[in-house]
């Protein structure tokens, strides 16, 4: 088959450019929820084995604040969904207006989840005290991480707000709020 | 009137799924059934993030099993385990 041939039949990525965005972004979204995965998989194997222990580091945590901060991502996320439809329908302007209010709200989770931290550290608590901490600062310290590449990645395309930019930059934000509203009752909720 | 767009919808629910495992878990009892409400939630949530605000609702079956799939059996290993600690 020819180059040309092979051109007239899309992309080359054939199943994958079915989703919304750049179908790369979906090889790395696939990648990160196989990961979180098997962290998350890891986190509850452990508590069955040290209940404990896990039960001991639950009820050191704060769950009010990271129930907020669960309201604060879900927010983001419909800003994020806003933006893309708004980009669709041709509106360019209002898009980046909805992807700078999901930044600013991905901004203010980093903000609690940082103070979170701080009072957990403040009372002594760190990655070395039980199996609980080390996990659960783990987890939630990689998912921190990826929503702040997630907001970056919200910036570089709020500039010039195209189609496929915005649908690449929220499909990976959205994965981001998916997998801390799985995360959120296991680390903080269930006993 | 305009009708509201799914996304508002499914915004306002995961609002007020959100409100609900925040109110919900003193009121419960913490075993296996509060566990499994909360986890449920977590469900609801979850593919509700997935079908509208990431758009599989429109994609082929075949992501949205996928990431469904990951959505559940994330949260019933998670259940499982914690079912489990009693039996032991």
């Amino acid at each position: 088959m020819s180059t040309a041939e092979c051109e007239q039949q899309g992309t080359g990525w054939g199943i994958l450019e079915d989703l919304p965005g750049d179908p790369m972004i979906w090889v790395l979204i696939f990648s990160e929820l196989a990961a979180f995965g098997l962290f998350l998989g890891a986190f509850s194997v452990a508590r069955a084995i040290h209940p404990a222990v896990f039960a001991a580091g639950q009820a050191a945590l704060d769950s009010n604040l990271a129930g907020l901060n669960t309201i604060v991502l879900v927010t983001s996320g419909w800003a994020a969904a806003r933006a893309t439809k708004a980009v669709r329908a041709g509106e360019r302007q209002v898009a980046r207006y909805w992807l700078l209010g999901g930044m600013a709200l991905g901004g203010l989770f980093i903000a609690i989840k940082l103070a979170e931290y701080a009072e957990e550290i403040g009372r002594g608590v760190g990655l070395e005290t039980s199996p609980f901490f080390t996990l659960y600062f783990l987890l939630t310290g990689f998912h921190l991480l990826h929503v702040g590449l997630g907001v970056v990645i919200l910036a570089v395309v709020c500039r010039r707000a195209r189609i496929l930019g915005v649908e690449t930059a929220t499909a990976f934000w959205h994965m981001v709020d998916l997998v801390w509203i799985v995360m959120f009752p296991i680390l903080y909720l269930v006993q | 009137m305009t009708m509201p767009d799914r996304i508002d919808i499914t915004w306002i629910a995961l609002i007020g799924l959100a409100l609900a495992t925040i109110v919900l878990p003193p009121l419960m009892p913490r075993a296996m059934l509060g566990n499994a409400v909360l986890l449920a939630l977590a469900v609801i949530k979850g593919r509700r993030i997935a079908l509208d605000f990431m758009d599989l609702r429109a994609a082929p079956a075949l992501w949205r099993g996928l990431v469904s799939a990951w959505i559940l059996i994330v949260l019933l290993l998670a259940w499982l385990t914690s079912a489990v600690v009693p039996l032991i």
